[in-house]
């Protein structure tokens, strides 16, 4: 089982006390990297939910530098502490709250007070209150509480404050201040001297007009600098100076009105005065004081990296990085700093020159497309062979990303235009097509019109070279279809033929001419080879059969087969309720399995010798694979809304399911629960990764991979037991799950089958449920079919019924 | 420079392949992503950084460290670190073993001195629990790889030690001077010898069944199979002979398990860049087999002389996917820039590689311009508008080339129909064949006579597919400068084709050939030009030969033609003799024509054979004519 795919910029990455390592939150586990060559040296494997906080213990002097020990915080409750120089668990602290940002001022504070050990460690850390679920929605679910680390245990009834939603906690490089923003408001508390677990903490608030991003303190001296959602800067000097310097209690501090002069400062806010930078034209994503307190690092979805002098407000800047920034962490080594960026790249700057040394680069996140055309877009694609997927970039690209190494190969540049983080896209990519074997590519790219002027399609086919893996382009279309978007592209497998499917109602062959020179076949370019339509109907899926013998393109709610090379219809089969949406062939085996979204979800397996249909479920499909064993395949379903709310807990967040299905029994053969199915993929590897080549003897059959929505993957066998973990458990619910939903075809099988002309009565589905009756009369009569077909369908339901209990 | 040699290169892979570290003697070791194919870390100054060993200090950088062997280590999967376990082992000339940590890029531990005269070969087992060095004082000492400790010492031979291996289980070690001797690892103790190699053994390795050691000494040209089983038997099982002395052994045995894997598969790699691909069922079976050779083709003649041709750096044998075929994984090219690439090669299947000119500084001249016309064609790209689809017609019958796609209406295919309807026509009023005629001449400018041929192919009676060669219509944009029709003086044409660049000439050559074999156009036009472009370009022309095959077309054609002239000389005796009498009889004037043509014939042999090779129709349609005269 190989898992991989993960973001690196899901938190704030950590440098080890001597510069030499860098942590990065990656899903369960913390990467250690190296920060000379970018490569990965090992990982913090324990968490089983995404870490959210990684905190390095500083060391007390420069000789503790070697000491690696760090504390981590995740979703799953736990705070950990771990040897990170040979990954190893010293100590686990459950919380049992789901942790989403931690602070400890006690390690940062610790240098004056070594000497005394017995005092306890005290962290901050912003939970969810999962309990506030149940009730209203208005609850207020984020709590910032303290925990002893020392005793392993919560402080008990100290919550400093309740927010709506947990946010994240800033500190100050000396640990005395630490913060939450909560929409327009600042809050900042001062870390008591002595800490115990029943002291009182005394707290400011700040406040603006707008809503807060993100702030910081700085090191030595009262300024704090925040950032907010219109891009500007505004930095406090001398906060809490009344406050935080008075013996007494908050209420007493609060009520005393100075009467001097604070320019900038809102209403009673506790601070000298305040100053307002603007550079950023959109939000502020990260902001940092430098380690000797001159200059501030800000940075925003522009992607710029803006270096502010304090004093005089000048500005440098590195422009250029082309991604969102995320994050700006500072080393204990003051010539070395790491920026994170949305492309789930961490780059490692070269300070103060800004100069990139390396960087640590990830698969490309997803990132949604605008409205008009998210319907278009189709998912990743695979190439089976070489266990290499490729995705949509933000910046009109295509990466490749090998499962197997989880490392990026490629990435090509769809579209020759810059990327500007901060601008709306205008041209979206939205189809891409492999050949069988990995040499030829097709993309479709949307230009988005701009009131209604100057939208375009536009389809490219590139090829590349074996030795390289650089895609060259081959040949432009400009609208291949008129006006009408592409719905699908696919290759053949056994020739040069591509075919496109448009909602303008026709498909078109292309085929690729090629040219002797000098004794070696050129590739001359595509063109279009025929045009077919069927009824003036929209055309929302194609495929071909594994043997290139058959065409099979979906007419909306029809499946239309074509003799490819003379360009004939040969036959069409059945009727689905909703546009198909996906089509595939089972290997070389004569079945299609045809998937429909909207209103009325449907999986269907069509039989091409007897041109009928062998049985249905009203699923949400979301991806269909083959598996090796050509009567197999595995589908990627969507759970029903309603099931998972109603399991919710039981499923824990796992949203949808993989069923691995054969052909001739409706039965799902295995069922794995997984999460984040939405814009998921599904594929079967027929390669295996190389260094499995090593263990001779053992051959594997091929693995199957998932990608989920935020792009992290998971490589299973799928016949070993290894990775039925979850599906063991949950198959009887699932299916279960299915036949209450959907009540009449639970009993009835697919309604639609009664329809069909064919016989096929002993294909019928009788999904088994304990109690169909419950729903069976609940629908509204006229979606009920004739009391005729009811009558037969019931009775034959019954002993179906029977029999199965019989077995 | 002559040809390429990599003997000393040191090079190594990653256990996984994803990385590939080479070093060129310079003291830099640099590590290539094989994925991205991109470089990833370099090595420099790794002594001088050293703050631990004071005096190391004093050298000064990286020159002074010459490295003499390297090898790749996994410390694996015991300690469940994805790359944190990679460690490349290095030894130095001055005796020392550095092993180095990839992923940090850090000196991980070193052994200072551990081998006075210098280190010389580095060997673990598969799991990689035990290093062996082996140094030029005849010693092997054992290290801990983890920690760098050196664990124990034995002597193996009074002279230097060149090579040694051990077995995958780790518990044999080969050690090799000019004798290969194998100890077992446990207590040291010689189990075997084997001698027979004239020199020191450059490269030696176990099968990974532990059953036969493989071995290549400096300047032989064989490698030696030698059965390890412990009995007294001193000679080879068997020789696999090359070409060139080779500097890395790779091999994999299949005994039990799958039956059709089964088998021993070796590879070499020389010293001139070629690999060698050997698989035999058993020693018999691979003593008889011939090995697939997989080289560097280098197209560009200057190149080869150029110092450091591309060439095949470094290969290993990555897996077996069937019987008699392996998956070489192999990084070839310049040194600047490696290529990688995994090729399945077939066991006697030769392969010739392309190399990539990326990164290489090319001499000036010639060779750059062609190679800059070569990435023109590379990088052309082809752009189609909405109109894309007009010529897409369904089925559509002879669609093969791009050109024609486009300009539909080019064809010269002539459409049934309208054969058919001349047909008729012509024999419903003969006397429009006249008229008919004429249209065939405008469609013909230029032409001054009728051709008999082309009227028959009008109507039909040539079959379209007697010609071998693919029948696409001239295209117009290769005769745009060439008036073919024109009938151009020698002095003209020849000024014509020496205007052409080679291929240009060389593919106008291949056009007018089946031009010629199809008889779309007259022989007299088109055999000025043949003629011309084969004085001219003759170079070039056999240059491609072996490719094309033109010139053995051209070749059978002339003699199918020529061997038409008898009978022809023959026909026209024979007529001129019946002229002779109609013309004794009526006293008309047709001797004149008949003289003119005669004249024509003796004139251009070529021109004959047009009219030879239809003959009966020509005959027919003679007799005929001279039956209507009569």
């Amino acid at each position: 089982m190989i898992r991989g795919g993960k973001s690196y910029v899901s938190s704030p990455p950590a440098f080890s006390n001597d510069a030499k390592r860098l942590l990065v939150c990656t899903g369960n586990t913390v990467s250690v990297f190296s920060t000379s060559t970018g490569l990965q040296m090992g990982s913090l494997e324990g968490h089983v939910a995404l870490v959210t906080s990684v905190i390095v213990v500083p060391a007390p002097s420069p000789a503790g530098r070697i000491l690696c020990y760090c504390w981590t915080a995740s979703l799953d409750g736990t705070i950990r502490y771990w040897d990170f120089s040979t990954p190893e668990l010293m100590k686990t602290v459950d919380v049992r709250l789901p942790i989403f940002s931690m602070v400890i001022p006690s390690l940062l504070s610790q240098q004056n007070e070594s000497s005394e050990k017995a005092s306890d460690v005290f962290a901050y850390i912003s939970v969810e209150n999962i309990r506030a679920q149940e009730t209203q929605p208005k609850a207020l679910r984020g709590q910032v509480r303290k925990c002893n680390l020392t005793k392993s245990s919560l402080a008990g009834g100290v919550t400093l404050k309740e927010t709506k939603k947990p946010e994240y906690i800033t500190i100050s490089s000396s640990g005395e201040f630490f913060g939450i923003l909560d929409k327009q408001k600042l809050h900042i508390w001062k870390v008591p001297e002595i800490e115990s677990e029943r002291v009182v903490l005394k707290r400011i608030d700040l406040h603006h007009t707008k809503k807060f991003t993100v702030f910081a303190f700085h090191p030595t001296q009262r300024i704090v600098a925040a950032g907010d959602v219109t891009g500007r800067i505004l930095i406090w000097r001398g906060f809490g100076k009344r406050t935080f310097s008075m013996g007494d209690g908050q209420a007493n501090g609060r009520s005393i009105n100075f009467d001097e002069d604070k320019p900038g400062v809102r209403g009673n806010d506790d601070a000298d005065n305040c100053s307002t930078w603007h550079w950023h034209p959109h939000e502020v994503n990260c902001l940092v004081f430098s380690s000797d307190g001159a200059y501030i690092y800000s940075g925003g979805r522009e992607g710029v990296l803006v270096v502010w002098q304090i004093d005089t407000g000048k500005k440098k800047f590195l422009p250029r990085i082309g991604s969102p920034l995320l994050y700006f962490v500072d080393s204990p080594d003051p010539s070395l700093a790491s920026i994170s960026c949305a492309d789930n790249q961490i780059h490692l700057l070269k300070m103060p020159a800004m100069e990139m040394l390396k960087s640590i680069s990830g698969i490309k996140l997803p990132f949604s497309p605008p409205e008009a055309v998210s319907s278009l877009c189709s998912g990743c694609i695979f190439d089976q062979k070489a266990g290499v997927v490729a995705l949509h970039t933000e910046n009109y690209g295509i990466q490749f990303y090998s499962l197997f190494d989880d490392h990026a190969i490629s990435e090509v540049q769809v579209c020759e235009r810059n990327h500007q983080p901060g601008n709306e896209i205008t041209v979206v990519v939205t189809q891409l097509a492999l050949s069988v074997d990995g040499s030829f590519m097709s993309t479709v790219e949307v230009r988005l019109p701009e009131e209604d002027i100057g939208g375009l399609v536009c389809l490219k086919f590139w090829t590349s070279d074996s030795q390289d893996k650089h895609f060259r382009l081959l040949t432009v279309i400009y609208e291949p279809h008129r006006d009408s978007d592409i719905s699908a592209v696919a290759f053949r497998p056994t020739q040069l033929m591509a075919v496109t499917s448009s909602f303008g109602g026709d498909f078109k062959t292309w085929v690729c001419g090629n040219e002797i020179q000098k004794g070696e076949v050129q590739n001359t370019g595509w063109t279009c080879y025929a045009v077919g339509s069927y009824k003036k109907r929209p055309m929302t899926a194609a495929t071909f059969s594994a043997d290139g013998s058959v065409l099979a393109v979906a007419a909306e709610t029809v499946i239309t087969l074509w003799d490819p090379d003379r360009n004939i219809l040969v036959a069409i089969i059945g009727d689905a309720f909703t546009p198909i949406k996906t089509l595939s062939f089972l290997g070389q085996s004569g079945y299609i399995v045809s998937a429909s979204r909207g209103s009325r979800p449907q999986l269907s397996v069509w039989s091409l010798s007897k041109l009928s249909k062998l049985w249905s479920y009203s699923l949400q499909i979301e991806a269909v694979t083959c598996l090796g064993d050509p009567s197999t395949f595995a589908v990627l379903a969507l759970l029903p809304k309603l099931a998972t709310e109603s399991q919710g807990m039981a499923l824990g967040g796992r949203d949808g399911a993989i069923l691995a299905f054969d052909v001739n029994k409706p039965d799902p053969m295995a069922v794995w629960s997984v999460r984040k199915a939405e814009g998921g993929a599904l594929a079967f590897l027929q390669g295996s990764p190389s260094r499995e080549n090593f263990t001779q003897g053992k051959t594997s059959r091929g693995l199957l991979a998932f990608v989920n929505g935020d792009h992290e993957y998971v490589l299973f066998d799928p016949y070993s037991d290894e990775a039925t973990e979850h599906g063991v458990a949950h198959r009887k619910g699932l299916v279960s799950e299915e036949t209450e939903k959907y009540g009449y075809s639970s009993v009835y099988g697919e309604l639609q089958e009664f329809n069909h002309e064919r016989n096929q009565t002993a294909e019928i589905i009788i999904a088994p449920s304990e109690k169909p009756w419950a729903t069976l009369f609940s629908g509204s009569s006229q979606t009920l079919p004739p009391l005729t077909k009811l009558c037969s369908a019931f009775l034959e339901s019954l002993l179906e019924k029977r029999t199965a209990v019989v077995e | 420079m002559g040809s390429p040699n990599i003997r000393d290169l040191l090079t190594a892979f990653s256990p996984s392949s994803e990385f590939f570290a080479i070093s060129s003697g310079d003291g830099r070791i640099k590590i290539w992503d094989t994925l991205k194919g991109q470089i990833q870390t370099e090595f420099v100054d790794i002594a001088a950084n050293d703050l631990t060993d004071a005096f190391m200090k004093l050298d000064k950088g990286h020159l002074s460290v010459d490295y003499t062997c390297m090898k790749w280590l996994d410390l694996g999967k015991k300690r469940k670190r994805k790359h944190g376990g990679s460690l490349i082992v290095l030894g130095t000339g001055g005796g020392d073993v550095l092993a180095l940590d990839v992923a940090s890029g850090e000196l991980r531990w070193r052994i200072s001195d551990c081998h006075p005269g210098g280190v010389t070969a580095i060997s673990f087992s598969e799991k990689g629990s035990r290093v062996y060095t082996g140094g030029a004082d005849g010693m092997i000492c054992e290290i801990d790889p983890v920690t760098g400790n050196s664990l124990k010492r034995f002597k193996t031979s009074t002279k230097a030690i060149s090579s040694i291996s051990v077995s995958s289980d780790g518990s044999v070690l080969a050690s090799a001077s000019a004798q290969v001797k194998i100890y077992s690892c446990s207590d040291q103790k010689k189990i075997q010898k084997f001698s027979g190699h004239p020199g020191a053994v450059r490269s030696m390795i176990f099968t990974n069944d532990g059953k036969y050691a493989l071995s290549c000494a400096a300047g032989e040209r064989y490698i030696a199979v030698w059965r390890v089983d412990g009995s007294k038997t001193h000679s080879a099982s068997c020789t696999l002979s090359m070409e060139h002395p080779a500097v890395y052994l790779d091999s994999r045995c299949f005994d039990n398990g799958e039956e059709d894997l089964k088998g021993l598969y070796v590879l070499a790699l020389t010293e001139t860049g070629v690999c060698y691909f050997w698989f035999g069922q058993n020693i018999e079976e691979l003593r008889n087999s011939i090995p697939a050779k997989v080289s560097l083709s280098i197209e560009d003649s200057v190149l080869k002389n150029h110092h450091g041709a591309p060439t095949i750096l470094a290969a290993k044998l990555q897996g077996i996917p069937s019987r008699a075929s392996g998956h070489i994984f192999m990084s070839h090219g310049l040194l600047v820039k490696p290529l990688f690439q995994k090729i399945l090669v077939h066991s006697g299947k030769n392969m010739n590689l392309n190399s990539s000119l990326d990164g290489i500084l090319l001499p000036t001249g010639q060779s750059l311009v062609r190679a800059k016309r070569g990435q023109d064609v590379r990088n052309k790209v082809t752009a189609l508008d909405r109109a894309n689809a007009e010529d897409a017609l369904h089925p559509v019958p002879t669609f093969t080339d791009l050109g024609e796609t486009k300009k539909p209406h080019q064809y010269s295919g002539i459409d049934p129909d309208d054969v058919i309807a001349d047909i008729v026509n012509s024999r419903s009023q003969a006397k429009s064949l006249g008229s008919e005629q004429m249209r065939d001449d405008d469609a013909e400018v230029g032409t001054s006579t009728i051709c008999l041929e082309d009227q028959l192919r009008s109507l039909g009676f040539i079959g379209q597919n007697d010609g071998s060669f693919d029948r696409s219509a001239p295209d117009p944009a290769f005769f745009k400068d060439i008036n073919l029709e024109a009938n151009l003086s020698n002095k003209k044409i020849r000024d014509a084709i020496l205007s052409m660049g080679a291929s240009d000439a060389y593919n106008l050559l291949r056009k007018l050939l089946s031009l010629w074999q199809s008889r779309s156009s007259n022989a007299k036009l088109v055999l000025p030009w043949i003629s011309r472009i084969l004085v001219i370009h003759s170079d070039y022309v056999l240059s491609q030969e072996p490719m094309t095959e033109l010139l053995y077309s051209l070749g059978k054609t002339a003699k199918a033609r020529g061997a038409a002239i008898q009978p022809l000389l023959q026909l026209v005796g024979r007529l001129q003799l019946v002229a002779a009498q109609i013309d004794k009889a009526t006293h008309d004037q047709t001797r004149d024509s008949l003289h003119e043509r005669q004249a024509d014939e003796s004139d251009d042999e070529d021109e004959d054979i047009d009219h030879v090779f239809y003959r009966d129709e020509d005959e027919s349609g003679q007799t005929s004519n001279d039956t209507d005269d009569e």
